[in-house]
């Protein structure tokens, strides 16, 4: 069945599509189409216009100056494959390949990951880790939106209307001599494919030759009204070494840094459980690795 | 009444032209405007995998792709994987395999797994991975997988020779 929409307008520029979210406030843009055709199908979003992203091109993704941007309508699957973030991006090459199946995959989009801004996005906390920036477009100019203040609420964000986000810049981690960089994505589902997180988390640990930590920066999603960084638990492991004292500290301080709700994946005491789990493996491996 | 859409395609192959509703899924398109009824629809949520097709060579699921986003794109169905008139290997495999039961999510596999063997043969696990979004009720994936780890091996023994 058709999905309700009015008109497809596929501009061929992004200063033509500016120019149209600009003037047509009934106009919403659409990349992969992955969570937005279902939510037009089932009713959740009524939009009458489309402007289809895909003409534009900012599917690329190009080592710059001191990082990597990644064009707003790269594919998962072109993210999870990028040997550039395999390797100096782990949390978010592994996050990528997890968001549905391979088919997903090969159509939903990073800038449309974040943009739906679900409290579960499985590219958030890998982005909150590496301290990345959003580039918005408008027909007013270009706006810097780091990924930490970019998040509102369930399905919001700062983007203002008219406002596309055309890419996303991660910097490269700072590891200074002698110290090891840890970088890991895990989600915690009912089954190992095609799961929405009932947990997720995204860790990064700079580890000392001595095995303390020279910074720990830890994200999670699905356990907030947006993916959150965990500053308290992070907190707790700075300058230490994971032994079982630091990560039973950590794990207690985590349970201040989230506040989930029960929903229909599972009840909140079960994710508080579950990150308390994701964390403590995280460290163990960090302390192993 | 909203204003229709022309769409220009490659399907299985050939330039097709289509006037359609701004609204119109790929896989209406490919099943009613085009009359290729193998695309099967499923949950239309792209959970199951009934209706994946190949978009410039990518399996997607076309109950989540606008029939206008597919303009001036290549799409192939599953009537467009047979090559000279038999059966891609995948398929030849899923039939020497007994990999096919009920046949509803069949046509969605046999272009997952098309797609994973041009892809690469991979690691079996690998393999189970890259189906893992072709739901199948019936077969348990143990024939399936197996139908695509022996096409994966003629693959690798034709590249080898």
């Amino acid at each position: 069945m058709d999905v309700p929409i009015q008109q497809v307008i596929r501009p061929a520029t992004i200063a033509e599509a500016t120019a149209l979210l600009a003037t047509r406030p009934d106009a919403r843009p659409i990349a992969g189409g992955t969570d937005l055709m279902v939510q037009l199908r089932d009713g959740r979003k009524h939009i009458s216009c489309l402007v289809d992203l895909d003409g534009l091109g900012m599917a690329e993704i190009r080592r710059v100056d001191e990082g990597v941007e990644i064009g707003a309508s790269t594919r998962m699957h072109s993210i999870a494959a990028a040997s550039e973030i395999r390797s100096n991006f782990p949390a978010l090459a592994a996050a990528a390949g997890t968001i549905g199946a391979w088919p997903i995959q090969c159509r939903a989009t990073l800038g449309g990951n974040l943009v739906n801004a679900s409290p579960a996005a499985d590219t958030a906390p890998a982005l909150l880790i590496a301290g990345a920036v959003l580039t918005a477009v408008s027909t007013a100019g270009t706006r810097p939106l780091p990924v930490a203040g970019f998040f509102v609420g369930p399905g919001r964000t700062v983007l203002m209307p008219g406002e596309l986000l055309v890419s996303v810049f991660l910097p490269l981690a700072q590891v200074p001599p002698g110290c090891r960089l840890v970088e890991r994505f895990v989600k915690a589902g009912p089954r190992r494919e095609q799961v929405i997180a009932v947990v997720s988390l995204a860790g990064r640990a700079v580890v000392r030759a001595d095995g303390t930590f020279e910074e720990v920066r830890l994200a999670l999603g699905s356990v907030a009204p947006t993916p959150v960084r965990a500053r308290r638990a992070e907190a707790a492991l700075m300058g230490r070494r994971p032994n079982q004292e630091t990560r039973r500290g950590a794990v207690q301080a985590l349970q201040h840094d989230i506040a989930p709700i029960d929903d229909v994946r599972a009840p909140a005491s079960y994710r508080r459980i579950a990150a308390a789990v994701l964390l403590d493996r995280f460290l163990l491996e960090a302390a192993r690795v | 009444m909203s204003e229709r859409v022309v769409v220009t395609l490659t399907l299985n192959g050939g330039r097709r032209t289509f006037e359609v509703a701004p609204g119109r899924r790929l896989l209406d398109l490919i099943r009613e405007d085009a009359g290729l009824t193998g695309t099967k629809e499923g949950c239309a949520a792209g959970e199951c995998g009934a209706c994946v097709v190949l978009l410039d060579g990518a399996p997607v699921t076309s109950c989540l792709v606008l029939a206008a986003s597919a303009d001036g794109h290549d799409v192939v169905t599953v009537e467009g994987l047979q090559q000279s008139g038999s059966l891609h290997p995948f398929q030849e495999a899923l039939v020497a395999q007994g990999g096919v039961q009920c046949g509803f999510c069949t046509p969605g596999l046999a272009v997952t797994g098309a797609a994973a063997l041009a892809y690469g043969p991979g690691t079996a696990d690998e393999r189970a991975r890259l189906l893992a979004g072709n739901l199948c009720r019936c077969t348990g994936y143990v024939k399936v997988l197996e139908a695509l780890e022996s096409a994966s091996g003629e693959k690798a023994d034709r590249a080898s020779t």
